[in-house]
């Protein structure tokens, strides 16, 4: 057999099941968060001016010990109680830029996420780096 | 090329066995924690024991996230010693399937650490969609509708609505055959800027009732249908 | 069938040996595809989890991905262990391994934390640096194969 045989039987064969298991899950595709959330640098979210709302998805101890000048705080700890004056500082033409802390954690993909999907917001953005590189570039 | 297959295999026998030879043994590195609706946290226990013959010290249990705290009873574990590191997680208003992994970093093997992960399944009494209702300059003032679902099999037969402001007035309609009621949203007034909180509670459980909540917003541009 | 025929008959006193560290070495690399393959089969949500976390592809492309990739690990393992298909199975795994090691080091470079997630849960002990042994061994392999051919094999 050819190589490009070989390998078209190859590829076939590992095709086949995977569409199996992509209708199998079918929901999760769709369902789960995309964790790629419109990442958005740190220069071109400031860049934004007044038309950019800072959102500090991260724990009540750390947005006490320092956060962004005007940010505003939404975690899901208290989601219920900080979202209604998010939403009041909330506008149309506005960009909300999300931030946590490391880029391992997942808290402001997660607040962007809920706030794409359950309060139907559009134009949301997680601030790539997050806290340390805003810090890192106000030094 | 004797040599260089040596090498290889060297390399793979030496890579496969070092995963094996970890000193703290796990009962397990994975949990699945179901809290029920009254929980606040949910916590895990992760067992370990010094299968090796040399005492081992915890140096850091880094958990991912921060509604996540890992507390450590001892961090030196002697020869045969067990003990387990407790994990609590803070539910907070969060729902859902919920992963957390906690990193565990032992001086036997300080660039390897051993990953410990946390699931937990929230149960969800209500879910709301949209969570925020809002009319921009441009829409008429015509009713708006949250759909609102009962998870579960929780038995909530009614809903009871109320809006912070006034002016905005709201129906619930049950749903026929469905675990669903219809939350239907009329502005009753326009030419000011309207900023309210509609509390939602259901009538279950009836021992620690529960408040959800949804935003509504009006522009004060927005107009009247003719 | 008969390529197997073929290179029994053609393997000579002088060439068994290498014949023979070359099916030891066919059989372990294909069995560690296939190890890694079957492990994330049976939960591909989590290997899609594990993908994302390179925070690379968006989870829309990665868990289909993660449908896909499992199985193309597991056939081209079994491939290698059964010496058909060797050649296309070589290429895909070569290709795999250059995406994967890739991969790492880019994560590893960003700063991200990532278990790598190539054999689902037991991934958790091995090393940034075990991890990338391991890797470069697998393609060390893989390229002895594709350079250091025999001509009966097809």
């Amino acid at each position: 057999m050819s190589l490009g045989r070989q390998l078209f039987f190859l590829l076939g064969l590992a095709f086949l099941p995977a569409i199996g298991q992509a209708i199998y899950f079918r929901n999760a595709t769709t369902q789960e968060p995309p964790m790629d959330s419109a990442l958005v640098s740190v220069a071109q979210a400031e860049g934004w001016g007044e038309k950019a709302l800072w959102v500090d998805a991260r724990p009540d101890e750390q947005f006490a010990a320092g956060h962004v000048s005007g940010a505003l705080q939404l975690n899901e700890d208290r989601w219920d109680e900080l979202l209604h004056p998010m939403l009041g500082a909330w506008s149309p033409e506005k960009k909300v830029v999300v931030y946590c802390s490391r880029l391992t954690c997942h808290a402001s993909h997660e607040v962007a996420e809920r706030l794409r999907k359950e309060a139907g917001l559009t134009n949301v953005y997680v601030l790539d780096g997050g806290w340390e590189e805003w810090q890192k570039q106000h030094k | 090329m004797k040599t260089l297959v040596a090498y290889v295999i060297a390399g793979l026998v030496g890579a496969l066995a070092g995963s094996a030879q970890a000193g703290l043994t796990w009962e397990s590195t994975d949990a699945d924690l179901h809290p029920t609706l009254s929980d606040t946290t949910a916590v895990a226990h992760f067992k370990y024991t010094n299968t090796g013959d040399k005492p081992i010290k915890i140096m850091t249990v880094h958990p991912s996230c921060g509604c996540t705290t890992a507390a450590l009873a001892k961090d030196t574990v002697a020869p045969k010693e067990s003990g387990e590191i407790t994990a609590t997680f803070k539910i907070g208003d969060r729902s859902g399937v919920q992963k957390k992994t906690i990193a565990v970093v032992t001086d036997d093997q300080p660039d390897k650490p051993t990953m410990l992960h946390l699931t937990a399944t929230i149960p969800q009494l209500l879910k709301i969609a949209p969570s925020f209702v809002y009319w921009s300059a441009t829409d008429k003032l015509d009713p708006k509708t949250i759909t609102v679902d009962v998870g579960g099999d929780f038995p909530v037969t009614k809903l009871e609505v109320t809006s912070t402001d006034k002016s905005i007035s709201t129906t619930v309609e049950p749903v026929a055959d469905k675990k669903e009621f219809k939350v239907i949203l009329k502005p009753t007034e326009s030419g000011r800027p309207i900023n309210a909180a509609l509390k939602i509670q259901p009538d279950f459980p009836k021992d620690q009732p529960k408040t959800f909540y949804a935003n509504v917003r009006i522009d004060s541009r927005a107009k009247m249908p003719q | 069938m008969a390529e197997a025929a073929q290179i029994t008959t053609e393997a000579t006193a002088a060439r068994a040996w290498p014949k023979v560290v070359r099916r030891i070495l066919a059989f372990v690399a294909g069995a560690i595809f296939v190890y890694a393959g079957v492990i994330k089969v049976f939960d591909p949500l989590r290997f899609a989890s594990d993908i994302t976390n390179y925070q690379i592809l968006p989870w829309a492309v990665a868990v289909r991905l993660a449908f896909f990739l499992p199985w193309l690990e597991l056939w081209c393992g079994l491939a290698l262990i059964f010496y058909r298909l060797f050649r296309g199975a070589v290429v895909l795994m070569v290709a795999m391994m250059l995406v994967f090691i890739g991969a790492s080091i880019i994560a590893k470079l960003r700063g991200i934390d990532v278990s790598c997630g190539c054999f689902g849960s037991a991934s958790s002990n091995l090393s940034f640096t075990s991890h990338l042994v391991l890797d470069f061994s697998l393609l060390a392999v893989l390229l002895i194969f594709w350079f250091w051919r025999s001509p009966a094999i097809r």
